[in-house]
C-alpha cells in the first residue's frame, strides 16, 4: 500500500458527494414510504438518524406495516446488516492505528456499503479527517433526503396515495434489478426462490409475516450459496447496493487512480 | 390502509441496535477473517435474497382491496425494468407509481 500524502477532510466530503446525491433520492423514497405507513415526519427521521442503513430501513418499514413483533424486526433487520461485518473489517485493517475511543465509534457507525467502496478503493492510509468528512456527506444526504420525501408526500392528491403504495416494493425490486443486471441469472432465481417460499409461509401455512421473512431469506441464501460458483461473487456486486450511475464513475476512477 | 402497532420509538431503537451490532463488531473483535468461507459467501448473499421476499406476496396482497389486484405487480415490473437498466432510483420508483397509478385508473 502507498501511503501518499495525508487524506484531508475536505477530500472526503468531496469523495462523499455523489455517494450524497445518491442517498438523497433514496432517501426522499423512504420519506414517501414512512408517510404512508403513518409515522410522523420525526419518527421517520429519527429512524434516518439512528440506523443511517438503506436496507435495513426499508426492511423495517415493510414488516412494521405488515405487523411483525419487535423480535422479528431485531433479527431481520440484523440479518440484512450482517453484510456490515465483512465492510467493516476490509475498512478496519486499512485505518491509522490511532483512532480509538469516539472516533472509533464515529467510523463504525458510518459504515456502509458505498463509504466501504470508495474508501477501501483509496490507495492511502484511512485517516479520520478523511472517513468523517465522505461519512458526513453521506449521513446529511439521508437524513435531509428522509425529511425532504415526508414533507413531498403531504403534496400528493389522494387518489394518488393509494397508487404510492407501490413504493416500497419499486423501491426492492429496482434494487434486485440492478443485482440481477450485475450478477445475471442465479441472482434473478435467489431473489425468485425467495419470494415463493415467503408467499407460500405466509399466504398458505400463515405464518407471522417476520419469520415467513426471516426463514425465506435464510433458505434461499443458503440454495444461492449452494448453486452460485464462487467466482461469481465479488466485492461489486456486493456493495453496487444503491445509486449505481453515480458510484460508478468514482469507482472507475478510484480504480485507475491505485492502479496508476 | 397499515397499521403501526407497537411503541415506534421501541422500533426505532431496537432496530437501531440492529444496525449498529454488524457495524460495531468488525471494529472491535479481532479473528473474524477466520471464519469459513461458505459463511461469508451466505453473508454476502443474504440482502439479495432479502429483496425476493420484501416484494413478494406483499405487492399482491396490498392490492387485494382494491379491484385490481395486479396494480401493484404491474408496477412492481416496472421498477424492475427501469432497474435492469441501472436507471437513477427516483425515476425507477416515478415510473412504477405512475404505472400503478395508471392500472389502478383504466381498470
Amino acid at each position: 500500500m502507498k501511503n501518499r500524502e495525508e487524506l484531508t477532510f475536505n477530500e472526503g466530503f468531496v469523495d462523499g458527494t455523489p455517494i450524497l446525491l445518491g442517498y438523497f433520492s433514496t432517501a426522499v423514497a423512504f420519506g414517501l414510504i414512512c408517510r404512508n405507513i403513518n409515522l410522523t415526519l420525526i419518527e421517520s427521521t429519527l429512524i434516518s438518524l439512528t440506523s443511517f442503513a438503506g436496507s435495513g430501513q426499508f426492511l423495517t418499514v415493510n414488516l412494521l406495516s405488515a405487523g411483525a413483533l419487535i423480535i422479528e424486526l431485531f433479527i431481520s433487520v440484523m440479518l440484512v446488516n450482517a453484510r456490515y461485518i465483512f465492510m467493516g473489517m476490509a475498512i478496519n485493517t486499512r485505518l491509522s492505528k490511532d483512532i480509538k475511543g469516539f472516533k472509533r465509534c464515529l467510523i463504525a457507525f458510518g459504515t456502509t456499503d458505498e463509504v466501504f467502496s470508495v474508501s477501501t478503493l483509496k490507495c492511502n492510509e484511512l485517516n479520520f479527517p478523511y472517513m468523517f468528512g465522505l461519512q458526513l456527506s453521506s449521513y446529511s444526504g439521508w437524513v435531509v433526503g428522509t425529511a425532504v420525501g415526508y414533507v413531498a408526500g403531504i403534496f400528493l392528491p389522494p387518489d394518488l396515495q393509494l397508487a404510492m403504495g407501490v413504493t416500497l416494493y419499486a423501491m426492492f425490486a429496482c434494487l434486485w434489478a440492478g443485482e440481477v443486471a450485475n450478477g445475471g441469472f442465479p441472482i434473478l432465481c435467489i431473489g425468485i426462490i425467495s419470494a415463493l417460499i415467503n408467499s407460500l409461509l405466509y399466504c398458505i401455512v400463515g405464518l407471522a409475516a417476520g419469520w415467513s421473512f426471516v426463514i425465506s431469506m435464510i433458505t434461499a441464501t443458503i440454495i444461492g450459496a449452494c448453486i452460485i460458483p464462487d467466482e461469481k461473487i465479488n466485492q461489486e456486486s456486493l456493495t453496487d447496493n444503491l445509486e449505481q450511475p453515480l458510484d460508478k464513475t468514482i469507482l472507475a476512477e478510484e480504480k485507475s487512480s491505485c492502479l496508476q | 390502509m397499515f397499521a403501526v402497532k407497537q411503541p415506534i420509538i421501541v422500533v426505532i431503537f431496537v432496530v437501531s441496535l440492529a444496525t449498529l451490532i454488524p457495524r460495531f463488531i468488525p471494529y472491535y473483535i479481532k479473528g473474524l477473517d477466520k471464519l469459513p468461507y461458505f459463511a461469508q459467501k451466505c453473508m454476502k448473499l443474504l440482502p439479495i435474497a432479502a429483496l425476493g421476499a420484501l416484494i413478494f406476496p406483499y405487492a399482491l396482497t396490498d392490492f387485494l382491496t382494491t379491484d385490481v389486484w395486479f396494480a401493484g405487480l404491474l408496477g412492481t415490473a416496472a421498477a424492475f425494468f427501469f432497474g435492469y437498466r441501472h436507471s437513477n432510483m427516483i425515476v425507477s420508483i416515478l415510473a412504477s407509481v405512475l404505472v400503478t397509478y395508471i392500472t389502478l385508473g383504466v381498470c
